[in-house]
């Protein structure tokens, strides 16, 4: 059984031996990125004695040299140079920042090591032009418009990302979590977690373990597969907004082990807990993860009420009815606008349950129920609380084994709702007359600029009629925002 | 003629031209202008009939056409870049969408397959059931079997059907684990077919991407391309319509130069005529005025000489007038300036005045009470002077008699000496020789000393009983002043003495009552000289010889009035009876009193009528004051006597002995000296022989002891032998 050792290799294994060198390679990359990555926090900062400039005997030949900007001619430097290069030296002992002038200060920021240790420059510098260069250093790929446009907050996400990421129970020391923590907490405002490590076993357990069967394994790894507890974590996040987890693990290869794939009913109470607490939360997904309805319950539970929350994410889980039923009285106790519950396992029941708080909703904008199986019962109960509803402007229903009663309806509420735009009913079995009926539907409607009908049996003829129609909505959709747009400017003259 | 001339001749025809063809508005013509308006009017009128009937919108239209061009490429491009993104966005979602087709199909396929698996094994296990349910019967069956082939029969064919039991079991795990497998498999396959999905979302991603970049600026460029276009039509129409008109301003201009041209040469015409018309009118004129002018110049001379005449005169007087007013200004600041000076001068001095006037009164108060302190002093100093001069008297006799005796001693000595020497040493008869002055005990006193009262007490007793003539000698040689007979003396006093009662007390006159009337007569005299001041004999004398100056000068006086009226009688006769009553009134005290002096009023034949007395006392009485005042009283006492003859005194007792006394004294000096010396030579020598005597009857004693002694005969040669052997 290959797994994690405390030494971080791999344990060669009867099972391991059919696995191929790549799923070995791949592992063990993930391994050894570790501590090259974690090391930056702890690792002694390289001290630069001075800047060497490698061509500087052919360029003392010339007299000007117009492409350094910070040559000069004069042989013995300036005091204040000397005194920002010692500031620059020995800034890790020293951090002289904030009393220098502004044009000293852009200086020692530019030239400054981007490996000093971050409890001298978390709170000391702020200046975006430092954080850009560690960013740039350290990761190939930065798109700091996915982080508010600040590159610290980018470093100091990412930072705590890796850390997360990487962090193995029983074996990395909690205290390099909680170091960080004061450091990064004021500048945090996203967490993006697509991995969790399971904890590590000892040799000897597991040579039992590989012996034993499975079906006995299972239950004692239950006790001692819990996760990091992200709770304690985002409670000492006080700006922390979008929490984006899946608990699973990434290029696992061929060492696959479903067991690496649990949630855990500890992790999850430990989840809740957390959220409860954490009042500034916005976001808030949990994909891929194998939520199942008591874990969806008891997180739901703990979000009911919740001062903040506007997007909801549970999609790729194991959300059956009851859960449903729970994020239906979610809906009705929060501001939730966006709630994507694609891939689960909601059948007709929890889809009469969302419809119903749907009913009475006035704050959704979009529902996404992607590969579900409601079929027809649920999508009519869908379908009489759109009727009702007039605050949802997108609904999915794509892969829902759907069928001619369902269009029917909705061929109602096409053309009676005029909030809905986007309509997802994809993948279903919609049938030839469903299709004219939607038509029919379609022909009155002036607002729906999408609405997605492919592999739905709808018939080609319907189907282009209905994209005629869609594209001639956009078209008025389009003038009228160019209107709202233009329409300030032209009351001027 | 020049160019310019023609141009400017040029220009009212051009101005004209177009007012022949088309009437103008400014035209001088009121025909004209009507026509102009009216003109002027249609135009107006036709161009709003156009705008009306859409010519201008024409142009609008086409405009429109022009931006629509842009546009409409603009729009095109939008719309199939819109539908090219659409279509390409289905392209991308079609793989997802057919993903999750698959993914529903296989669900539904699983759900189908999982309830035939689930029905299909429950079938099994139902006939597996019976058949183990057989089995398990067929035990009991089998115990009960007691032949072994039996037993072995049926356990054999227990064995068989468990076998088989056991095998169905195995197949149908068989055809689970063929299943897994297949499951498996496809899975693999699964994995495989979404990893090619992946790429090939990737592939029409990427293909996408390439197509909306490449469309994108194909679209773009075709914008550009359309916008160019348009803008180079608008060029060429632009320039097309720049030339027309150019074309049609330049024959404009050509026509109005023609025009121009020929209005020119015409003015030029009119301008040469009128040239010629001017020049002789000028002429005609220009003599004429030639004459004013000079007429006028003549004028203008002489008014220029009066002019002149009048400006010096009055430049003169102003120039008078303004060294006048300087010099009044000057004037008026010199005087501003002396006001000024003095006002100071004023407030100085009146607070000079005032300060001064603070002083001197201070001054005064610190005067007034130096003046009573210097005033008490004054007393005190003549109260202490007065004392002094009393002390001094006493100290001044006590001397003088002291020195006096000692003198005195001296002088008797001398004279003792004296008597001496001529007794003893002279053998001459010694008188003592008399002088006034060895008698003289005490100071010189003069008798001017003597008090007033003295005076009345002596001049009240010279008629009772007569003085030695010696004295009345000395009186005289002491007081020359003094002409006035002690008689005069007498009689005045006595009138006083009457007159003046009212001075004395009325208790002193009762005392006086019983007394005698000489000693009467002396108190109350002594009593009037207290209250009258009078305290030497000097001031008695003087008070009589008042009375006398004022008795003359009554006389005078009444002579004088005699003289003036010498002509009325009567008023002498009056003077007579005047005269007549104050003898009666000189008689009437004289009867009043004793009568003791009949003849007094014979003997005064000056004498004063007793009315008049009073007036003389309050005379004399100022008088003597202020006599008094200029004669301080220190002096008075200190000038009381006279040393005059203090120094003839101490001479002449210094002198008692008489020069040529003293040169025989001299003479019988040297004598005795000589004497002297002779007598002490003699003692002298009378001493030495007396001591060699003595000497000598010493040294004969001695002889005698050492002869005698009996050491000479001790001796190897006796002294005394060798006073044998050689005799002295």
């Amino acid at each position: 059984m290959p797994t994690v050792n405390s030494t971080g290799d791999c344990q060669p294994e009867a099972d391991c031996a059919s696995t191929s060198s790549k799923g070995i390679a791949s592992f063990s990359h993930v391994k050894m990125q570790e501590p090259v990555l974690g090391d930056t926090s702890v690792m002694p900062p390289p001290v630069r004695t001075s800047v060497v400039n490698p061509a500087a005997n052919i360029r003392h030949m010339r007299r000007i040299i117009a492409e350094d900007p910070e040559w000069s001619l004069a042989i013995v430097p300036h005091l204040t140079e000397l005194c920002l290069q010692y500031i620059i030296i020995n800034f890790e002992k020293k951090p002289i920042l904030n009393h220098l002038l502004p044009e000293h200060k852009k200086r020692v920021l530019d030239r400054i090591s981007t490996g000093l240790p971050l409890s001298v420059t978390a709170n000391l510098i702020s200046d975006e032009g430092y954080w850009k260069r560690c960013c740039t250093e350290r990761w190939t790929v930065c798109d700091v418009s996915c982080y508010g446009g600040s590159w610290k907050q980018m470093f100091f996400e990412r930072h705590l990302e890796n850390i997360l990421k990487y962090f193995v129970p029983n074996v990395t020391d909690p205290d390099r979590i909680l170091d960080v923590i004061p450091l990064c907490k004021d500048y945090v405002r996203k967490l993006e977690i697509d991995q969790f490590l399971p904890p590590v076993k000892l040799d000897e357990k597991k040579e039992e373990e590989d012996l034993s069967d499975s079906g006995s394994d299972v239950e004692i790894d239950e006790l001692s597969m819990h996760h990091y507890d992200i709770g304690g974590l985002i409670v000492a996040l006080p700006h922390l907004e979008e929490l984006n987890l899946s608990y699973g693990v990434k290029d696992c290869g061929m060492n696959f082990e479903w067991k690496l794939f649990n949630f855990t009913s500890k992790d999850c109470s430990n989840l809740a807990k957390g959220l409860k607490k954490c009042q500034s939360l916005k976001v808030f997904k949990l994909t891929r993860s194998k939520v199942d309805d008591d874990k969806a319950r008891l997180l739901i539970r703990n979000l009911l009420d919740h001062p903040c929350l506007v997007e909801l994410d549970f999609s790729h889980n194991l959300i059956g009815d009851r859960g449903a039923r729970a994020i239906g009285k979610l809906m009705n106790h929060s501001r939730l606008e966006i709630l994507t519950l694609c891939n689960n396992q909601i059948r007709p029941p929890g889809a009469q349950a969302i419809a119903h708080a749907l009913a009475k909703n006035a704050t959704l904008i979009s529902l996404n129920l992607r590969l579900n199986c409601i079929e027809d019962e649920g999508g009519q109960a869908i379908g009489h609380a759109l009727l009702s509803n007039s605050s949802l402007r997108s609904i999915n229903l794509a892969g829902n084994e759907l069928s001619e009663p369902t269009a029917t309806l909705f061929s109602l509420v096409l053309a009676q709702n005029t909030a809905l735009t986007s309509i997802n009913l994809s993948c279903n079995h919609i049938g030839l007359d469903g299709g004219k009926q939607l038509l029919e539907g379609m022909s009155d409607n002036k607002t729906m600029s999408e609405f997605d009908l492919r592999l739905a049996e709808v018939g080609q003829e319907s189907e282009y009629l209905i994209n005629q129609t869609l594209r001639a909505n956009q078209e008025i959709a389009r003038l009228k925002t160019l209107q709202q747009s233009n329409s300030p400017q032209e009351k001027l003259p | 003629m020049s160019r310019a001339e023609a141009s400017a001749e040029a220009e009212p025809q051009q101005v004209a031209k177009p007012s022949r063809r088309a009437p103008s508005v400014g035209a001088g013509d009121a025909e004209e202008r009507v026509a102009a308006r009216r003109l002027r009017i249609a135009a107006r009128q036709e161009a709003k009939r156009r705008e009306a009937l859409g010519e201008d919108p024409d142009a609008k239209k086409a405009e429109e056409e022009e931006q629509s061009r842009s546009h409409k490429q603009i729009e095109e491009s939008r719309q199939r870049l819109a539908k090219l993104l659409l279509d390409g966005m289905q392209l991308v979602t079609n793989i997802q969408v057919a993903a999750d087709a698959r993914e529903t199909q296989r669900r539904t396929e699983e759900a189908e397959l999982k309830r035939q698996r689930l029905e299909k094994l429950d079938n099994e296990a139902k006939t597996n059931q019976d058949k183990f349910d057989e089995i398990t019967s067929k035990w009991d069956s089998a115990r009960e079997k007691i032949i072994p082939q039996d037993l072995w029969e049926v356990l054999n064919q227990q064995q068989q059907q468990c076998a088989l039991l056991i095998e169905e079991k195995n197949k149908l795990i068989g055809e689970l684990q063929q299943e897994l497998k297949n499951k498996d498999e496809q899975y693999t396959k699964d994995l495989k077919k979404q990893s090619d999905d992946i790429n090939l979302l990737l592939e029409r991603m990427e293909e996408q991407i390439r197509n909306l970049t490449k469309t994108y600026r194909r679209e773009l460029m075709q914008i550009e391309k359309a916008f160019e276009l348009e803008r180079r039509e608008l060029l060429t129409n632009n320039r097309r319509k720049w030339e027309q008109a150019m074309q049609t301003h330049n024959a404009q201009e050509l026509e109005y130069l023609i025009s121009r041209m020929k209005k020119v040469e015409e003015h030029e015409k009119q301008l040469n005529q009128l040239r010629g018309q001017d020049a002789r009118e000028f002429s005609a004129l220009k003599i004429q005025l030639e004459n004013d002018v000079q007429i006028l110049e003549q004028q203008l001379q002489q008014m220029k000489a009066i002019y002149q005449l009048n400006q010096e005169k009055l430049e003169y007087n102003f120039q008078v007038l303004k060294k006048r007013d300087e010099e009044n200004t000057i004037i008026k600041s010199q005087q501003k300036r002396k006001l000024n000076r003095l006002y100071d001068v004023l407030n100085n001095l009146r607070m000079k005045l005032a300060r001064q006037i603070k002083q001197f009164q201070e001054e005064n108060q610190n005067l007034t009470a130096d003046y009573k302190r210097i005033v008490e002093q004054y007393r005190d100093v003549q109260k202490t002077m007065r004392q002094f001069a009393t002390i001094n008297t006493q100290k001044f006799l006590e001397l003088w008699l002291m020195n006096e005796e000692e003198a005195k001693g001296l002088m008797r000595k001398v004279l003792d000496a004296d008597r001496i020497i001529h007794t003893q040493q002279l053998g001459l008869l010694w008188s003592e020789p008399s002088y006034w002055f060895l008698n003289n005990m005490g100071p010189i006193i003069q008798k001017g000393n003597r008090t007033a009262t003295a005076l009345a007490q002596e001049a009240l007793e010279e008629s009772n009983q007569p003085k030695a003539e010696d004295t009345e000698e000395a009186e005289d040689k002491e007081r020359p002043l003094q002409h006035i007979s002690l008689k005069t003396v007498k009689k005045i006093l006595e009138l006083l003495c009457d007159e003046s009662g009212f001075l004395i007390e009325s208790k002193m006159l009762s005392l006086l009552q019983p007394l005698d009337r000489n000693e009467r007569t002396l108190m109350t005299l002594d009593s009037v000289f207290m209250a009258l001041d009078i305290d030497s004999e000097a001031d008695v004398y003087r008070l009589v010889d008042y009375f006398l100056k004022f008795k003359a000068q009554q006389d005078a006086s009444s002579q004088g009035k005699e003289k003036t009226v010498e002509k009325d009688e009567d008023a002498c006769e009056e003077i007579d009876g005047e005269v007549a009553k104050e003898e009666d009134g000189s008689t009437a005290p004289e009867e009043k009193g004793k009568a003791l002096l009949p003849s007094a009023a014979l003997l005064s034949s000056v004498c004063l009528h007793p009315d008049d007395i009073l007036k003389a006392l309050k005379a004399f009485v100022q008088d003597l004051h202020k006599l008094r005042e200029k004669q301080p009283l220190g002096r008075r006492l200190l000038d009381g006597r006279d040393t005059s003859t203090d120094s003839g005194y101490w001479d002449n007792l210094a002198h008692i002995i008489s020069a040529q006394k003293l040169k025989l004294w001299d003479a019988l000096e040297a004598a005795l000296e000589k004497y002297y010396n002779i007598l002490t030579q003699r003692l002298k020598l009378l001493m030495k022989n007396s001591s060699l005597q003595q000497q000598n009857a010493e040294l004969h004693l001695l002889l005698q002891q050492y002869c005698t002694s009996q050491m000479n005969d001790k001796l190897l040669i006796p002294p005394t032998q060798l006073m044998e052997l050689s005799p002295p």
